[in-house]
């Protein structure tokens, strides 16, 4: 029986628990990595930073890294417990609508390009890869405005199809035209890396993403109604153009923020949602904050299985998270859902 | 007057006018039947009374209030709808569906309180669910599931129900069952109804008022006893039918008997 | 035109063996000859390859290029691939492709007698083979079999001479610079062949192995990679910190590169050696990328960014 106490229940258990775990996994992942270093060193304060390896292994190779990966584990796992939700398909990802492949695109060029300039300490390829993802997002959010009002979000989804394979075909054909070196270096982004070195890029990404969180924070019952139909949700009080639209670019500048941050990293947005309703259940007041939770620890803790199963060389972090995606997949087909 | 409609009409963009010339007037506690073949655009009808397609002529009212002046908030807590199949993406159980028909009740960040609880319940005891609750929507029957969203729409506490062919996808046992509950739902909470349907028997035991629709317009529109005759039914399906006064049923029954041309 | 691998030996033998029927070898005289013959054709086929001097040659490795008009068989080549941009002689000369897409149909009606390509290309040999071109299959090693493939390069196309005068000189150039730098400490030194533009993603730098590793040793180098047998290696931040190379060499090939490699970058690693003594350096060009003939002078830049105090 759902005892009256029982959601504020749950959410507090929720938050605690998955709070508490990702809060663990942040704080070790940083001490493990493919070269040992000594904690008392690197909290020694007489050494200057200059000369203190260990501080540095700690603070500027080891410590963005989590954080990158805290947020864009955070930001994909959100972004893919949305889409499905708007798009009531439990296998939807932050990649369904094109965003992830117009990021992919923003990126390519830049690579291929040569492209070379800064800003604000952020280099060009998370920019024009950010720009891509926010070019495809207003594709698809003006397919959405010429949505009439009782027109099924099937138009919305097909459009974004559409959308990604358009934007998908565009970054092939660029990486066709491409020499050796260039491809090497798109080849090299496709793959994921979270290795960002510095903090800049980090702080540049928590604004949309900040955004992003901005627009989650009305979305999650919302979600639980639409998730029944439009007209379903509509008839019990959403307004369901509205809060589609809140959710549509909310989820766009979270994949955006992720993808330029660290490149296109399959799987989260799928897998983490999946598993945290396995756990919670289906209410997206309780699947919303523990995705991001959850998302966070499981992509830190990828890649710290990446940066050290096969050290001193270093899987791509998409590479782990494909591993551990394919097989979760069959399992859930032969768990007979 | 609760409910009242007057010369609606409607049409898609570019597109012909899919109904015109509507009038309707529900009074409170009536049961208002919509029939008519497919295509007459009875559906489309459910969807400009409950709000959801805004009419290209004329316009709904409700409680003295035209509808395009309320908030989808305020037009819920009014006005709730059961469609005709119920999809349900992911894993709620029973009572969290009924649970989400407070929607309209609460603030956007609030949980449902002790009183939330107590109407789902009293709605699922209504419906005769409450051995669901806890069980997966997914997982019952469709006479089940039917009588779940009908718990879920009486959650939202609305004056009036509108229903888009509650029965069609449903056995005769649980035809019978849905019509008896809706039959004591008015009955004891005074619910006013606007039901759409094919089934002819279902609208004579049900409505106290019929309107049938043929290709967008009113046919016939008034009490059932009047206007449910084997003439109006000739027009609209092109049956010749037997309709009778079934002494044991206690209401009017509709026979088919042979094609009218 | 592979070598027959024939074997001429029971032949020969066999031969001998009838030395003493005497009345069947007369009977047989007219066979002699013709076997006489057979056994000749046989022996040269299976002996070393004597090739007729190649005159239309087509190089789509920017090496080999290189190597053929260093060697002095530059009048030979009538066609080059894409990214063969030295020497400038060959720029004018019409370009077919590359290791991805080499123009198959624009080479074959060139009517080359001689197609030098890489040895991965083998759908390109196939249809070479159908048409009857020989080829030269060139392999991407170390240092070393830089002047081994020029050697043998010069024999295959007919200038020997050429071949092994440009040989010697690039091995006396290498000779020279290991002599100079044999008795200086060979700094820990870290080869960057490529990096994410403005940042420190995506590193690559040379490992253990391949022809950067073998000119960094040369030019009096210790790579701070060299426990790793391959040719590229994935940097983290964390591994560079941890090597802590004296010296960082980046190496940028072409003008457009330069720009990227913007060498503050590395700052934010305070702690490594090459950043706090600002030994960071970046060379450009495209030698380091090409094991060819001019090997030795990259060579020579990379010993001049590592042991400035010599003067070079």
């Amino acid at each position: 029986m759902l005892e009256q106490t029982d959601i504020r229940r749950r959410l507090t258990l929720t938050l605690a628990g998955f709070g508490a775990s990702t809060l663990l996994v942040c704080l070790l992942a940083p001490l493990v990595g493919s070269t040992s270093i000594s904690l008392a060193k690197v909290f020694d304060r007489t050494l200057p930073l200059a000369d203190n390896v260990d501080a540095q292994v700690f603070f500027v190779a080891r410590l963005p890294r989590v954080v990158a990966a805290g947020i864009v584990g955070a930001g994909l796992a959100l972004s893919g417990a949305v889409f499905q939700a708007l798009l009531r398909n439990p296998l939807a990802s932050p990649d369904t609508l094109g965003v992830s492949a117009g990021a992919t695109l923003g990126a390519m060029l830049a690579l291929t390009a040569g492209a070379d300039f800064t800003f604000m300490g952020v280099s060009v390829v998370p920019l024009t890869s950010f720009a891509g993802a926010v070019g495809a997002l207003a594709i698809v959010f003006a397919l959405s405005l010429a949505r009439r009002r009782g027109t099924s979000s099937t138009v919305l989804l097909l459009g974004g199809i559409a959308i990604a394979a358009l934007l998908n075909a565009a970054g092939r054909f660029i990486q066709y035209l491409a020499d050796v070196t260039e491809t090497f270096r798109t080849v090299q982004w496709l793959m994921g890396s979270l290795d960002v070195g510095s903090y800049a890029p980090i702080v540049a990404s928590l604004v949309p993403f900040g955004l992003a969180c901005v627009g989650f924070a009305t979305l999650p019952r919302v979600l639980d109604l639409i998730s029944l139909g439009e007209e379903a949700a509509e008839a019990r009080g959403v307004d369901v153009v509205r809060a589609e639209r809140v959710a549509l670019v909310s989820a766009s500048l979270s994949t955006g923020a992720a993808v330029s941050l660290g490149g296109p990293i399959l799987f989260v947005g799928i897998i983490v949602p999946h598993i945290v309703r396995l756990i919670v259940g289906a209410d997206h007041r309780l699947v919303l904050p523990a995705s991001a939770l959850f998302g966070a620890s499981f992509l830190v803790a990828c890649d710290l299985i990446a940066r050290t199963i096969v050290a001193p060389v270093e899987v791509p972090v998409g590479i782990i998270t494909a591993i551990i995606g394919g097989p979760f997949f069959l399992w859930l087909l032969f768990r007979g859902r | 007057m609760l409910l009242q409609a007057a010369d609606l009409a409607f049409a898609y963009p570019g597109a012909a006018r899919v109904l015109d010339g509507i009038s309707l007037s529900a009074a409170r506690g009536s049961i208002v039947g919509l029939i008519g073949p497919n295509g007459s655009g009875k559906t489309t009808l459910i969807r400009l009374l409950s709000g959801t397609l805004r009419p290209t002529a004329g316009a709904v009212v409700i409680d003295g209030m035209p509808l395009g002046t309320l908030s989808r908030r305020d037009l819920a807590r009014r006005v709730a709808v059961v469609p005709q199949d119920t999809h349900v993406t992911f894993d709620f159980s029973a009572i969290e569906i009924v649970l989400m028909g407070r929607y309209a009740h609460l603030g956007m960040f609030a949980l449902e309180g002790p009183d939330d609880f107590a109407i789902a319940r009293q709605a699922l005891a209504a419906t005769g669910t409450t051995a669901l609750e806890s069980r997966r929507f997914a997982t019952l029957s469709g006479g089940e599931k039917q009588r779940v969203v009908i718990a879920s729409a009486l959650a939202q506490a609305s004056d009036v129900l509108l229903l888009d062919e509650p029965t069609t996808a449903l056995d005769v046992g649980f035809q019978f069952e849905i019509a008896t509950l809706l039959k004591q739902l008015n009955r004891d909470r005074g619910t006013t109804m606007v039901v759409s349907t094919h089934d002819l028997n279902l609208a004579a035991t049900l409505c106290t008022e019929l309107i049938l629709l043929r290709g967008g317009r009113v046919l016939a529109q008034g009490a059932t006893g009047d206007v449910l005759t084997a003439a109006n039914i000739r027009r609209l399906y092109n049956v010749d039918a037997d309709v009778t006064f079934h002494q044991r049923a206690g209401h009017l029954t509709v026979v088919p008997i042979a094609r009218a041309d | 035109m592979a070598p027959i691998q024939g074997s001429i030996g029971p032949r020969a033998q066999s031969k001998g063996d009838r030395g003493g029927r005497r009345a069947k070898c007369s009977g047989l005289s007219a066979l002699c000859p013709l076997l006489f013959a057979l056994f000749a054709f046989v022996a040269w086929s299976s002996a070393a390859p004597v090739f007729a001097q190649a005159r239309r040659v087509i190089s789509i490795i920017p090496a080999t290029t290189e190597m053929l008009f260093a060697m002095g068989a530059g009048d030979r080549v009538i066609a080059i691939g894409s990214y063969d941009h030295f020497p400038p002689d060959a720029q004018k000369l019409p370009r077919v492709g590359a290791l991805i897409d080499p123009n198959v149909e624009q080479i074959l009606q060139m009517r080359p007698d001689l197609v030098v390509l890489y040895g991965t290309q083998t759908e390109f040999k196939r249809r070479l083979e159908r048409a009857n071109i020989p080829y030269y299959s060139y392999v991407h090693k170390g240092l070393g079999d830089i002047t081994e493939t020029m050697r043998a390069l010069g024999k295959r196309v007919g200038v020997e001479a050429g071949a092994n005068a440009l040989a010697g000189r690039v091995e006396n150039q290498l000779a020279e610079i290991r002599e100079r730098v044999s008795n200086r400490r060979p700094p820990k030194t870290l080869l960057v062949f490529e990096r994410e533009a403005h940042s420190l993603r995506n590193i690559f730098a040379s490992g253990g192995e391949g022809f950067l590793h073998d000119m960094l040793v040369a030019a009096g180098g210790a790579d701070v990679m060299a426990d790793v047998h391959r040719q590229s290696v994935m940097m983290s931040t964390e591994m560079v910190l941890n090597r802590a190379p004296e010296v960082i060499i980046e190496l940028r090939y072409s003008p457009e590169d330069v720009g990227g490699a913007d060498l503050s970058a590395w700052s934010t690693l305070a702690s490594v050696p090459a950043v706090k003594n600002h030994r960071v350096i970046l060379l450009t060009g495209e030698e380091f990328v090409v094991p060819g003939p001019r090997v030795g002078g990259a060579t020579r830049k990379l010993a001049a960014a590592l042991h400035p105090e010599l003067r070079w």
